[in-house]
């Protein structure tokens, strides 16, 4: 990689963190282009040692981390530029929701003005402009989550590391800061998001990073991770007028492991080691005088190959 | 593969001075402070002994009054005056410590808000300072301000003659106070940062000052020595205080041992400080 594409991602190279004889997270090797990625993992996985790595929190026992090319040892330069939102409920006390963001952006160095500017717009980012001048200790766990993200991207950074960022929010804002991340994303900030919430992490992610007992699983699109699982047959829905017949024809190929009709009798499940040489047949068989709706992988989303690659510690689904 | 139009502006403004950034952590906590009536009553209160004492060098210099008493002085406004100037007005500010400084860090340690503060760009001495500088500023508005006040009220009145004869006393003054100062901002940071508690540091304040005295009585009862009183931060500033202001001491220790062992503790309190104000805790077990 070089300096210039290292200047505009996320980068661990071989970091490990140990706290004492507690394992944080062991030999990441990790780029993280703009976009939203997801941290996944179960409790302990080391999700927010990742987190307090890429933010300068803690320091690395081994390796080397830059963020958009600056060094967390330059805490000076760096959180001008990253912006965190701890999974804590966390506030000093006594301050409304307008003076907690002015405060901490008068301590992130923003003159009287433009930090009186910056808490404005950040306060109308996450629709809590009539809550603003009320104490926190009086807002709601939903508020609360959300003055914190405001907080975290009030002072513009170009990296916004939210930990548990969709915890405690009602549907209805869950939906509206969902669309807020993928504005941001949009336009070009990195987002970094831990989530237990595995379907949220599936509709939000442009890329996943799998964390399981302080190791990095796997990462990337998670198309491309599912494709990367060869242990595992892929499960492939087949919307069709004829699920029996289509059955029995699929059965007849060695490609094809498993196929079971859809309990609503509307479709097929179709398990095969090698999906390239099923969808050909499929366009055979769709010649044949099967009406065929749909084709969709049923195991391409982050619950499966969580599943797959971490087994039995589910989180939330 | 998503399309990102990289239309977002990081922001491009000025700065305020990095050294400048503790003052907006004092404010708030200064802030929070004051906010309480009792204290602010506390506060005033203590102004009255320094009015006294100004108001009493007025008298001592008005011609009429001390002709109405047929005196030449009502007392003699020398070291003793400004060095029990001093005791009193350090322990005045000791209880103003054990008031404001354990409400210093304790709640945002209790809190978990350290990570709000350390994900800027702003430092863990930074934090300190700032959460320090609220009792460096209330401590010193009634110890060594009011006490070169009355030095300087003193001058005018007396000429510049008694100035020539007392000058090194307005180092004693600043020294003097600036040790209590430190010592008791230091001490209550430390138990600010240990104890969670507000009441309970503050009773661990008050603790660690009794606690100290009656331990340090009782080596020098059993072990027949006067090394307890190593342990005794009151002895301790005391015998400073004595040292600074010509005074003659009932403490049985050396100056030098009492400087060391106030640099020895105020170095602990740091050590405590530095344990325990980061951006994350690690739970064993």
């Amino acid at each position: 990689m070089n300096g210039q594409e290292a200047g505009q991602r996320i980068v661990f190279e071989d970091v490990s963190k140990f706290y004492g004889e507690v394992l944080g997270v062991n030999r990441v090797n990790l780029s993280i282009p703009a976009g939203i990625t997801s941290l996944v993992g179960p409790n302990g996985s080391g999700k927010t040692t990742l987190m307090n790595l890429m933010t300068g929190l803690v320091r690395p026992t081994r390796g080397r981390i830059t963020v958009l090319g600056i060094s967390p040892d330059e805490p000076e330069r760096l959180f001008q530029k990253v912006g965190y939102c701890t999974q804590f409920d966390s506030f000093p006390k006594g301050l409304t929701g307008y003076q907690f963001l002015y405060s901490y952006l008068r301590v992130s160095g923003r003159p009287h003005l433009a930090a009186d500017r910056l808490a404005g717009q950040a306060i109308e980012q996450v629709n809590l402009v009539e809550a603003a001048h009320r104490r926190i200790a009086g807002y709601s766990k939903g508020m609360r989550q959300r003055i914190k993200l405001a907080q975290a991207l009030c002072h513009q950074p170009s990296a916004l590391v939210l930990d548990e960022p969709l915890n405690g929010l009602d549907p209805l804002i869950r939906a509206e800061t969902i669309a807020l991340f993928r504005t941001l994303a949009q336009e070009g900030l990195h987002v970094i998001i831990s989530s237990h919430v595995l379907h949220e992490v599936d509709a939000v992610s442009d890329q996943v990073v799998l964390l399981s007992n302080g190791y990095v699983v796997a990462e990337g699109q998670i198309h491309g991770v599912r494709e990367e699982i060869h242990e595992q047959p892929m499960q492939i829905l087949i919307r069709c007028n004829k699920p029996g017949d289509l059955a029995s024809q699929v059965f007849q190929q060695d490609c094809v492991v498993e196929a079971r009709i859809h309990p609503d009798g509307q479709g097929l499940l179709v398990k095969t080691r090698d999906a390239g040489r099923f969808y050909l047949l499929l366009n055979r068989i769709a010649q044949g005088g099967i009406n065929i709706e749909s084709v969709a992988p049923a195991d391409d989303d982050v619950l499966s190959v969580y599943e797959y690659l971490i087994g039995t510690e589910e989180p939330t689904k | 593969m998503a399309v990102h139009k990289r239309s977002y502006h990081a922001y491009a403004g000025d700065l305020t001075p990095r050294w400048s950034r503790f003052l907006v952590v004092s404010r708030y906590a200064c802030q929070n402070a004051l906010s309480s009536k009792n204290l602010v009553a506390y506060f005033a209160l203590c102004f009255v002994y320094p009015l006294g004492c100004a108001l009493a060098l007025y008298a001592n210099h008005n011609p009429r009054l001390l002709a109405l008493f047929n005196t030449s002085s009502f007392f003699d406004p020398g070291a003793k005056l400004f060095f029990h100037f001093l005791r009193i007005q350090g322990t005045l500010g000791f209880v103003l410590t054990a008031f404001v400084g354990p409400g210093l860090v304790s709640p945002d340690l209790a809190n978990n808000a350290l990570p709000l503060y350390l994900c800027r760009p702003f430092s863990k001495a930074e934090y300190v300072m700032g959460k320090i500088f609220v009792l460096l500023a209330l401590l010193s508005l009634i110890t060594w301000v009011p006490g070169e006040t009355l030095f300087l009220i003193q001058c005018s009145l007396a000429g510049a003659s008694w100035l020539a004869t007392n000058f090194w006393m307005i180092s004693s003054i600043f020294l003097g106070s600036a040790v209590e100062i430190l010592v008791f901002s230091l001490l209550a940071l430390a138990l600010s940062a240990w104890i969670k508690r507000r009441r309970a540091a503050g009773a661990a304040l008050l603790g660690v000052f009794f606690f100290g005295a009656g331990f340090g009585q009782a080596i020098n009862a059993v072990l027949r020595t006067t090394n307890g009183s190593l342990i005794d931060l009151a002895k301790l500033i005391a015998r400073v205080e004595d040292q600074l202001f010509r005074q003659h001491t009932s403490v049985g220790i050396s100056a030098a041992d009492a400087w060391v062992a106030l640099v020895a503790i105020s170095a602990f309190c740091l050590l405590l400080l530095q344990k325990k104000v980061k951006a994350y805790e690690v739970v064993r077990g």
